[in-house]
């Protein structure tokens, strides 16, 4: 295998090429006979929902899976990858969605780490010049002396893909790209995309959503449905509608409406709340709010402006530093999270598989975990698996989670069924508060739309609902307060009709009411 | 892999059946088996003829199989010991601590009503007895506890501090069976006072009532995680701790428990062996080494896969073939160590098969 093969092509010519890559896993068939393409200095998006096979064939691109039938062609001449090095040494490039840095290590550590070059002496000056003269050439700045632990998401990003450029990347796959950046980091992103692909690199984001991204950057899109090639265009002739519908196989609509409901008494009651980090600064400074039965109570905010800490203090899984939380007339502050769940309190969290389900746990089980404690689900300590199973079949069905059976362990659901599972099991509960945290992240357009209704329904079966999102769209479409956050404080509380996408985008970067109506 | 015309690859299994399970383990065994031939082949003797005389001996004569069975409640305990904590993620590897806290609390019953002195004994020696097993389980407890506390409330690494209380309680048995400690046999062999006949609980069939409390922990563990509210919660906790936090399960109670029903089943292992088994009824001089074989436990917990009922076969093969090692040993002519070389082995190979709980080896279709 030699490297010389890819630096001899122009732009505009085909650099990598699938032929009729197919790969089966037990029961799907997650890649049937798919061709790509790729040309030098080119943004080739591939879109298409969970499951859809996407990931499969970026793993088989990047050579971390080998496919079951099929070629690939780097130049002209086929190649077969082993494994990743293989993939690396020929000029392909991978950014990870989970970023795969040591966190304890400085950004120029990491970016070397592996490096062929760095072999048994390391030379950090001279990586120093090289990966310098990478950033100045595509405008990059990082301190790369940096601990990667302090850096933002999208710095962290920008490691992997100096990492990758480093290694001598002429193909840069990005799973996800902007999947955990802030608007404003994305902006940054798609500059340093637009800059490398000057230099004839031809990049291949894998998006799930975002489709106004995927319009703004690409030239070219494929769309992957069920394992196969719907679509590849030109992202010049295609529009927003037109790529949900190869997507998802059906029309979508956009915007959930905001529903009225009957708005009852209040449920919930905040009082300059306090709550500090794992890091130990305050970052939730003083929240007060209120929430009616029937109103959904949406925060608006970039990650890492006290949320997490909100949401967490309210479910009882961190300690409050002061206030008083008051659900339904009863003081809960120092309630313990089962003491909650028992009163009616539901909680959805944003890490699903980490924190809202176990992995390695049938789905009968991890139904099992909001029932365990309820009277009618156990007797004198042994659990009802009977009642819970049907249960468990019943919430599947209503919430159509794709699943054989309720004997399946968690783990081989999509993300998108896995949030659907756990939507079905909380709500089934019938909280009278439901705590939802970054509910559509991640998820593909028709599985947004589905979880969007759900939390619609639920008010209006009288639910108390706190959204909390990073999803402007979201927000504005669904609640009936908004309360944008930045560095632990609302910046104002705003009603639904009034709220308008500039006045809460300005309010989330810090501006408040006051300042952003003169 | 090719072999013949054949080619062969390796696939990650989706599912593993308790009968797969079973099916490998059986193979692990046979293979060793067949390994460990080899020392009998170097030492020219016939493997055949070793392995009749041990498993004949371990489970089929008069001597040996009631000492199969001494070994095995034992084990069986051990492995209990073990499988709690697994089942919530956690490593007890203190069996042995625990067994000797439980042992000495046991003792300390029969000091405190003044056995030692006049082996006169005030009260019902039925009710000593079941102080003795009482105060075995506390004593158990006690140190078990430590491990479980520290893990719950600071995220104390577990392995380490069980680990570390195990030599902490191996010179405190020293201590007080020892020159001039308190449990010190009259004779000053370096072991303690023996048990008075009256305090020597009656055998069933020659075998210890102890079995039955194994046997039916047995059942009750198994009942326990298959159907029960606090199995759920320790086996959530025991998949994934902030899954279980996020639903309620409280991050310092689980730790604790499994720890406290460990310890306590540890200790019960220590009366068992060291006031309950015929020809015994005292803490031997060579107590350490029902240390040693209580880390045994470990290894039946893990061939079992945390299956209280699959621990009961695995235990009793352990427990027959250390008696059975050890008597082929004598009764051949070979060096010292046959017993735990051949449980080594065992081992070693029950570990390396466990790799097929997560792979399969499939023929590949050649055209």
């Amino acid at each position: 295998m030699q490297k010389v093969l890819i630096q001899d092509i122009q732009r505009g010519e085909t650099i990598l090429e699938a032929r009729g890559i197919t790969k089966k896993f037990p029961g799907v068939v997650a890649n049937d006979r798919i061709n790509f393409e790729i040309k030098a200095g080119e943004i080739h998006a591939v879109l298409g929902e969970n499951g859809a096979g996407k990931t499969t064939l970026m793993k088989i691109l990047f050579g971390q899976y080998q496919p079951d039938e099929g070629e690939i062609y780097i130049g002209g001449k086929q190649v077969h990858f082993r494994s990743p090095l293989d993939a690396i040494d020929l000029g392909i490039g991978m950014v990870h969605q989970h970023r795969k840095l040591v966190t304890a290590h400085t950004v120029i550590e990491n970016i070397i780490l592996g490096h062929p070059r760095a072999g048994k002496v390391l030379n950090i000056k001279r990586a120093e010049g090289e990966i310098n003269e990478f950033c100045e050439k595509y405008g990059f700045s990082i301190d790369l002396k940096a601990k990667v632990w302090q850096l933002s998401e999208g710095e962290k990003q920008l490691v992997e893909i100096l990492k990758a450029l480093y290694r001598g990347a002429e193909v840069l796959i990005m799973d996800e790209p902007s999947s955990a950046l802030t608007p404003f980091e994305t902006e940054k992103l798609l500059a340093s995309i637009e800059a490398m692909t000057r230099d004839d690199l031809a990049i291949v984001p894998f998006i799930t959503h975002k489709l106004p991204i995927v319009l703004r950057i690409s030239d070219r899109v494929t769309v992957l449905r069920n394992g196969k090639v719907v679509a590849c265009i030109e992202s010049a002739l295609a529009t927003e509608k037109s790529l949900a519908k190869k997507m998802v196989g059906r029309d979508v609509i956009f915007r959930t409406k905001r529903a009225q409901a009957e708005v009852g008494k209040p449920i919930l009651q905040v009082e300059n709340l306090k709550v500090i980090s794992d890091k130990g600064y305050l970052a939730l400074k003083g929240a007060s709010f209120s929430i009616c039965e029937g109103e959904i109570f949406g925060i608006a905010g970039v990650s890492g402006n006290g949320q997490c800490e909100l949401v967490e203090a309210l479910a009882g899984l961190r300690k409050v530093e002061g206030g008083r939380v008051i659900f339904d007339e009863k003081d809960i502050t120092f309630a313990s999270s089962l003491e909650r769940w028992q009163l009616g309190l539901g909680y959805i969290p944003s890490d699903r598989i980490h924190v809202g389900s176990i992995a390695d746990f049938s789905l009968v089980e991890n139904t099992t975990l909001n029932y365990y404690f309820d009277e009618d689900f156990h007797k004198r300590g042994v659990l009802d698996y009977r009642k819970i199973r049907e249960l468990t079949k019943e919430i599947i069905a209503e919430f159509g989670v794709a699943a054989p059976s309720a004997d399946i362990t968690a783990k081989s659901l999509s993300g998108g069924n896995l949030q659907k599972l756990i939507l079905a099991r909380v709500l089934s509960r019938k909280p009278r508060l439901l705590i939802v945290y970054l509910p559509t992240q991640g998820l593909d357009v028709g599985a947004t739309e589905f979880v969007r209704n759900k939390l619609v329904e639920a008010k209006q079966e009288k639910a108390g609902i706190l959204l909390v999102s990073e999803d402007l769209d979201e927000i504005l479409a669904l609640s009936d307060w908004v309360a944008p956050i930045y560095e632990g404080k609302f910046m104002g509380i705003i009603q639904g009709e009034n709220a308008q996408r500039e006045l809460v985008g300005a309010m989330i970067a810090g501006i408040t009411l006051d300042e952003a109506e003169i | 892999m090719r072999l013949g015309g054949y080619k062969f690859k390796l696939q990650k299994r989706v599912s593993l059946s308790g009968w797969q399970a079973a099916t490998i383990s059986l193979l692990a065994i046979i293979s060793a088996l067949a390994l460990f031939s080899l020392i009998f082949i170097l030492a020219r003797i016939n493997p055949l003829v070793a392995y009749r005389e041990i498993f004949s001996y371990a489970f089929a004569s008069s001597y040996g199989l009631p000492l199969t069975i001494n070994r095995f409640i034992f084990l069986l305990l051990c492995t209990f010991a073990f499988i709690i904590p697994y089942k919530a993620g956690l490593w007890n590897i203190g069996m042995a601590g625990q067994l000797y806290t439980g042992t000495l609390s046991a003792y300390a019953v029969l000091y405190a009503f003044g056995v030692n002195e006049f082996q006169a004994i005030r009260i019902s020696p039925h009710l000593i007895i079941v102080f003795m097993v009482i105060a075995a389980a506390l004593g158990g407890i006690a140190v078990g506890s430590i491990a479980g506390y520290l893990k719950g409330k600071f995220n104390i690494n577990e392995i380490v501090v069980t680990m570390m209380l195990n030599f902490i309680t191996f010179w405190v048995v020293s201590f007080m069976i020892k020159e001039g400690g308190p449990f010190m046999n009259p004779g000053g062999r370096g072991e303690s006072f023996e048990l008075p006949s009256s305090l020597q609980p009656a055998l069933i069939m020659g075998i210890p009532f102890t079995i039955f409390i194994a046997l039916g922990v047995a059942l009750l563990l198994y009942f326990m995680f298959a159907k029960t509210k606090i199995g759920f919660k320790i086996k959530a906790y025991g998949h994934n701790p902030t899954a279980a936090e996020y639903a309620g399960i409280s991050p310092l109670l689980i730790p604790l428990l499994v720890f406290v029903l460990g310890g306590a089943l540890a200790g019960l292992a220590g009366y068992h062996y060291f006031a309950a088994v015929p020809g015994v009824y005292k803490i031997a001089r060579t107590y350490g080494s029902f240390g040693d074989l209580a880390f045994y436990g470990i290894i039946c917990g893990l061939i079992s896969q945390g299956n209280a009922i699959a621990a009961i076969p695995v235990a009793l093969l352990f427990g027959g073939l250390s008696i059975g090692g050890r008597f082929v040993q004598g009764k051949l002519g070979m060096s010292f160590g046959v017993d735990f070389a051949l449980l080594g082995v065992l081992m070693i190979t029950l570990v390396a098969f466990q790799f097929f709980y997560r792979y399969k080896i499939i023929r590949v279709n050649t055209q």
